[in-house]
């Protein structure tokens, strides 16, 4: 097998390169704008999800339909839902609904698929082969189909919508996973200590997972922001998050569309949530990538 | 050449059938019968009543029967007839399909024709402010959900201009002017989310490209600015973007079904996503199939141009 | 006397809405007593809308020809009468075919609940002494459609014996046909009903609009009725693309000559409400439903010269369905408590803008002439929270209990109506419930095959018109519309007797006597409901959708006597 020296990399430590890692992305975000309102929208976005309760005025829940449908005035800056609910309060708890689904779903994807990809790549052979072609016919149905197939197998909820994106993130990561993994083998490192017995989980965990954890990264911060994007069409389908949970797809979908005109900040601020924090995480991805990627670290 | 062709194609056949065993699994474990949709509205079909349908459906026979069955009928181009209206599938897809090839087709062209020259813009003049506005205009493409911008175009569109795409689809070939019309603004809200990605990945391989050393030399050589990126550049640069545009064949087919959903054309999207929710299986089944073997070719296709445009590509 | 009336006022644009609510809003946290007392000392149910409940014919004379479009929300599932009583087969069956017997039309019709019996297929008709063998004279001369198998052969009496055989025989009608002993048809224009038990209101049975008389040679030939829709009506099916158009075109030789009116009428397949609005306001469809006085406003914002009838709300088509045949919710007790639970007033002033009603359901003209008060719906229609946890905890649920509640939002309000009752029955009964919002098919699938557990957000079909149907065929335990899974042998009795009699003021009384055990007994634990709006372009005539006969919908037949003025 030809011996290819991994792009930019010398004799440097895997533990040499974790450190020049979080420095160059420190230094990408420093230096472009753009990074810095992303990752400043991403903290927010975690802020608001753990101290949600803390930030919202009112109980996201407590239905007043007395005052449904009001305005934005100084007692609700976002205006009153059809029945009543504040809706600042149901956006700052929405943050929550949207991380969580989120982390799950990019979570369980990208585990899923990164073990699935560390033992295609690492291995190969018929393993390889069955578990690619498994990946391949997953990814000949759209995603959006699959979810909904999905979803209506497990019954309608957010934990359920969260399994579906899951399962259509999955195929794409382990092929990533897979790709550089193929690539790390090519490193002389690996071959040496392969050709010394050393232990298999070893070199995974000391060449091979620093090579994948970039990918990985860069597409979860971009997956996090579709899985916002799903859930939310989910919802429009009627198969995603249920009432009265304070979801923005559910939110935007239902009572957003049905209010349009009479009750536009119903869809507005939903609106706008889900639009930054697709923007912060696509963003992001971006920088990291900028950052990360050793193909465009050249440039300096 | 035709070793590597033979090798893609016996690849392709296993993705195929687990396709095929993956959504054939996915309808089956389905809650609620096709019938109970189907019968819920009767409620008064006597038992008996319902056996004979459910044996006329062959849902009574063992799975694995069910299966050999239709992949039967998928092998032969016969694939039967919808569970909820009795009509051949045949006669349904050969309606839906021209509609949802139409709107991909016309979502992609003008996809294309927003992102090429926006992408181009943003990676020449990079980092100044035109690349910001081009980015920050891709981002938010990618940010926006469909049904959000189709029903805000068609709200407004009504309210400020009084006038929406006619209902009631009219084939290219019947009536191109209506039937124009009707795609127009469907596609381009398609499309918008499509250029935002193609954007973005035509800035970033331009980006690329426009480093390496034959662009240089042009430079030197003093060529027009113009002449360089478009007669040597942006080709080479294309190349990943035809794979993305490619690949975002299933984005755009999955994109399709809430756009006919809003737009109130009856294209496959639209037909799947109700046949999901009527437990209709074999409209799901044979669609899901159809875009899987559509997917399958593409891939293929694409493969087998890079191996041709570049001999140095081959298959490990 | 309240600081402030709650009441909108007559006025169409948002400012009125919006001072109300700041008003309300003001008034609720500063007088939240005094606004919540008073508004429960309502005498009526109903507050006035700005827009009429009728539209009277118009005096001119119609004008024939042009072309009328809807955009429809329903695709027709099946074109199989036998298989489906939904509205999205009705909303041109009823215009393809004809019934014995029907209900007067809106440039007939006196006022909108004017149900006056009137013939369709049948000239005149006569009931037995005891009211079990009722015979029907049909009109001479009346031609099927000019179609294969058909051919514009003649109607006659066997055409009706066999449709009625069939429809007993199996499918969603089989309950009011299976009531037939018998059918003769002596000559070729004279059908002769034998029934099992008398009935006095058997015609009016025959009068729901999906009662439609179907061509027995489509049956044959091809099995079912799902392909092919034939009959006598004032339009023929030209056009039927699934999920696109269904275009119906004039019957040249309708038996009511000089009519219909329109030449054709497309009814356009268009899932999405938005663009439903937005097809009405472009000018592409000619009729448009709105459920709420602020949406209607909404629609004549843009649309100024748009007309707007009220569709008058003479009954309630949806509620809190329990699955009550097991427990806990077959204890009246826990019934009771429920719907003392919850805050019906509230839901009608704030969700429906002070315009719908607090729910029964019967038709209150029945059994009275006026709109039941609050009052009159019995001591568990009030909101008494106190009394229900105590009633509760004395049918031993002190903690209350978990529960799961399926729905479909047929309209907006009605999720918010959904949530509302999930907090109220929290707040009050800590009765925790987790809601499941379902797509259509799947929730009346699940909700008509009746094995559900928890509650549901029921209904009773929308199209029944006749006081039989709307008693004895979805009241009787033993009936297969009987969608709430009660069995009270009361009423059974009740609405026996009901039909049996056939003096009208005992007629009224026994069914104020089933009113009132109904809303004793908790049987089914209606919601408030408006019946919404019709909007119409400017120059449609004889518009007029009549009580329970709405003419986007069941109502349909109607539609032959609209004309266009341009």
């Amino acid at each position: 097998m030809a011996i290819a020296t991994a792009p930019g990399r010398a004799f440097d430590q895997p533990v040499t390169e974790q450190v020049s890692r979080s420095r160059a992305l420190w230094a990408v975000i420093k230096r472009k704008p753009l990074g810095m309102i992303s990752a400043g929208l991403i903290i927010v976005l975690v802020l608001t999800a753990i101290f949600a309760n803390v930030l919202a005025p009112y109980d996201p829940l407590a239905a007043q339909p007395e005052i449904r449908l009001a305005p934005p005035s100084w007692a609700h800056p976002f205006g009153t839902d059809d029945i009543g609910r504040d809706v600042l309060s149901r956006v700052i708890y929405g943050s929550r609904i949207s991380l969580w689904v989120g982390l799950l779903a990019v979570g369980i994807g990208t585990c899923a698929g990164m073990i699935i990809g560390l033992v295609s790549g690492y291995w190969e052979g018929r393993l390889d082969l069955v578990l690619q072609r498994v990946m391949d016919a997953l990814m000949t149905i759209p995603g959006l189909i699959l979810a909904l197939a999905i979803v209506s197998v497990l019954r309608p909820s957010t934990t359920n919508a969260m399994i579906a994106i899951a399962m259509v993130i999955i195929p794409g990561n382990s092929r990533v996973v897979r790709g550089a993994v193929l690539s790390a083998k090519q490193n002389r490192f690996v071959e040496a200590a392969q050709a010394i017995g050393c232990r298999d989980y070893r070199i995974i965990a000391s060449h091979i997972l620093p090579n994948v954890t970039a990918p990985i990264l860069i597409l979860a911060s971009i997956w996090l922001g579709n899985a916002i994007l799903i859930e939310a069409s989910l919802s429009f389908l009627g198969v995603g998050t249920q009432p009265p949970t304070p979801s923005w797809g559910l939110m935007l979908s239902s009572t957003g569309r049905a209010f349009m005109e009479q009750a536009p900040w119903l869809a507005i601020f939903p609106g706008l949530a889900i639009s930054l924090a697709v923007f912060g995480f696509n963003l992001f991805g971006d920088t990291l990538r900028d950052a990360w990627d050793p193909k465009l670290r050249r440039k300096g | 050449m035709y070793k590597y062709v033979a090798r893609r194609l016996a690849m392709s056949i296993p993705v195929l059938i687990l396709s095929s065993l993956i959504v054939f699994g996915l309808m089956r474990v389905m809650p609620g019968d096709a019938l109970t949709a189907l019968m819920g509205e009767s409620g008064n079909v006597s038992p008996k009543e319902l056996e004979k349908l459910r044996r006329d459906l062959g849902l009574d026979l063992p799975y694995y029967k069910q299966y050999l069955i239709w992949a039967w009928q998928m092998l032969s181009l016969n694939p039967g007839d919808s569970i909820f209206t009795n009509e051949p599938i045949s006669v349904a897809l050969k309606k839906s399909i021209p509609v949802t090839v139409e709107l991909a087709v016309l979502a992609m062209i003008l996809g294309l024709v927003i992102a090429v020259p926006i992408g181009v813009i943003s990676a020449t003049r990079q980092d100044k402010a035109s690349d910001y506005a081009g980015r920050v205009a891709a981002i938010t493409g990618l940010s926006l959900p469909d049904f959000w911008l189709g029903t805000l175009v068609i709200t407004f569109a009504a309210i400020w201009f009084r006038w929406i795409p006619p209902l009631g689809y009219a084939s290219l070939w019947d009536n191109p002017w209506t039937n124009l019309q009707q795609f127009l603004l469907p596609a381009a809200v398609l499309g918008f989310r499509l250029s935002a990605a193609t954007m973005r990945m035509t800035r970033s391989t331009l980006l690329e490209v426009l480093r390496e050393d034959y662009v240089r030399t042009a430079w030197a050589k003093g060529l027009g600015e113009r002449i360089i990126i478009y007669k040597h550049a942006l080709k080479n640069a294309l190349i990943p973007v035809i794979t993305l545009v490619g690949g975002q064949f299933g984005t755009l087919l999955a994109g399709t079904v809430i756009v006919e959903t809003i737009f109130a054309l009856p294209g496959m999207g639209r037909l799947t996503v109700e046949a999901i929710l009527f437990r209709d299986y074999p409209i799901v089944q044979t669609n899901v199939m159809l875009v899987a073997v559509t997917l399958v070719t593409l891939n293929l296709i694409v493969d087998l141009s890079y191996a041709w445009l570049d001999p140095r590509i081959r298959y490990q | 006397m309240p600081t402030h009336d709650p009441r909108p006022v007559p006025s169409r644009s948002r400012a009125t809405r919006r001072e109300f609510l700041k008003r309300a809003g003001w008034t609720t946290a500063a007088l939240t007593p005094l606004l919540a007392g008073s508004s429960r000392r309502r005498a009526f149910a109903q507050t006035a809308s700005p827009y009429p409940d009728w539209m009277p014919p118009s005096p001119n004379p119609p004008k024939r020809g042009k072309l009328l479009t809807r955009a429809s929300a329903w695709d027709p599932p099946v074109l199989d009468p036998r298989l489906t009583n939904s509205v999205g087969l009705s909303q041109f069956a009823a215009l393809t075919s004809n019934r014995l017997v029907r209900y007067p039309y809106s440039d007939e019709a006196a006022n909108s609940t004017d149900l006056t019996l009137k013939g369709d297929l049948a000239e005149s008709w006569q009931g037995s002494p005891d009211f079990r063998v009722w015979t029907f004279k049909l009109r001479k001369g009346v031609k099927w459609h000019n179609v294969a198998p058909l051919n514009g052969r003649e109607l006659v009496a066997a055409d009706i014996k066999y449709c009625y055989e069939q429809y007993a025989k199996e499918g969603v009608q089989s309950f009011t046909f299976q009531e037939i002993e018998g059918i003769e048809t002596p000559d070729k224009y004279t059908v002769r009903i034998h029934l099992k038990t008398p009935n006095t209101m058997f015609p009016q049975n025959l009068a729901e609009p999906v009662s439609i008389i179907f061509a027995r040679e489509v049956l044959e030939e091809d099995g079912d009725l799902k392909k092919r829709l034939i009959g006598t009506g004032p339009y023929m099916i030209k056009e039927n693309t699934r999920k696109v158009r269904l275009v119906l075109t004039r019957n040249p030789d309708y038996f009511d000559a000089g009519r219909p009116y329109i030449d054709e009428y497309h009814i356009l397949s268009t899932p999405d409400a938005a663009t439903r609005l937005a097809a009405f306001r472009s000018g592409q469809s000619d009729i448009h439903f709105v459920a709420s006085v602020s949406d209607a406003a909404n629609v004549k914002k843009t649309t100024p010269a748009a007309v707007v009838q009220e569709y008058k709300t003479v009954q309630t088509v949806f509620g809190l369905a329990l699955a009550q045949d097991k427990p806990p919710f077959n204890d009246v007790r826990v019934r009771r408590a429920i719907s003392m639970a919850i805050d019906r007033q509230r839901q009608v002033d704030t969700i429906y803008g002070g315009h719908g009603i607090l729910g029964w359901g019967i038709p209150y003209f029945y059994f009275q002439d006026k709109m039941p008060t609050a009052a009159q719906l019995g001591p568990y229609w009030q909101h008494k929270p106190a009394e229900a946890k105590k009633l509760l905890a004395e049918a031993g649920h002190p903690n209350g209990f978990e529960s799961t509640l399926f729905y479909y939002e047929y309209f907006p309000e009605m999720s918010s109506q959904v949530q509302v009752v999930q907090q109220d029955l929290k707040k009050n009964l800590n009765i925790d419930i987790k809601i499941s919002k379902l797509d259509y098919t799947t929730f009346y699938g699940r909700y008509a095959e009746g094995k559900w557990d928890g509650m549901a957000w029921g209904f009773k079909t929308g199209y029944a018109t006749g006081l039989d149907e709307q008693t004895y065929q979805y009241m009787h335990s033993k009936s297969t519309k009987n969608y709430w899974r009660f069995s009270d042998p009361v009423i059974d009795e009740l609405v026996t007797k009901l039909r049996r009699t056939p003096d009208r003021a005992e007629q009224r009384a026994l069914t104020k006597k089933v009113f009132e055990r109904e809303h004793d007994q908790v049987t089914r634990m209606w919601m408030p409901y408006d019946s919404g709006f019709l909007v119409w372009q400017p120059n449609l005539r004889n518009t007029g959708s009549l009580a329970l006969r709405r003419n986007d919908g069941y109502g349909a037949s109607t539609l032959a006597r609209l004309w266009i003025d341009k």
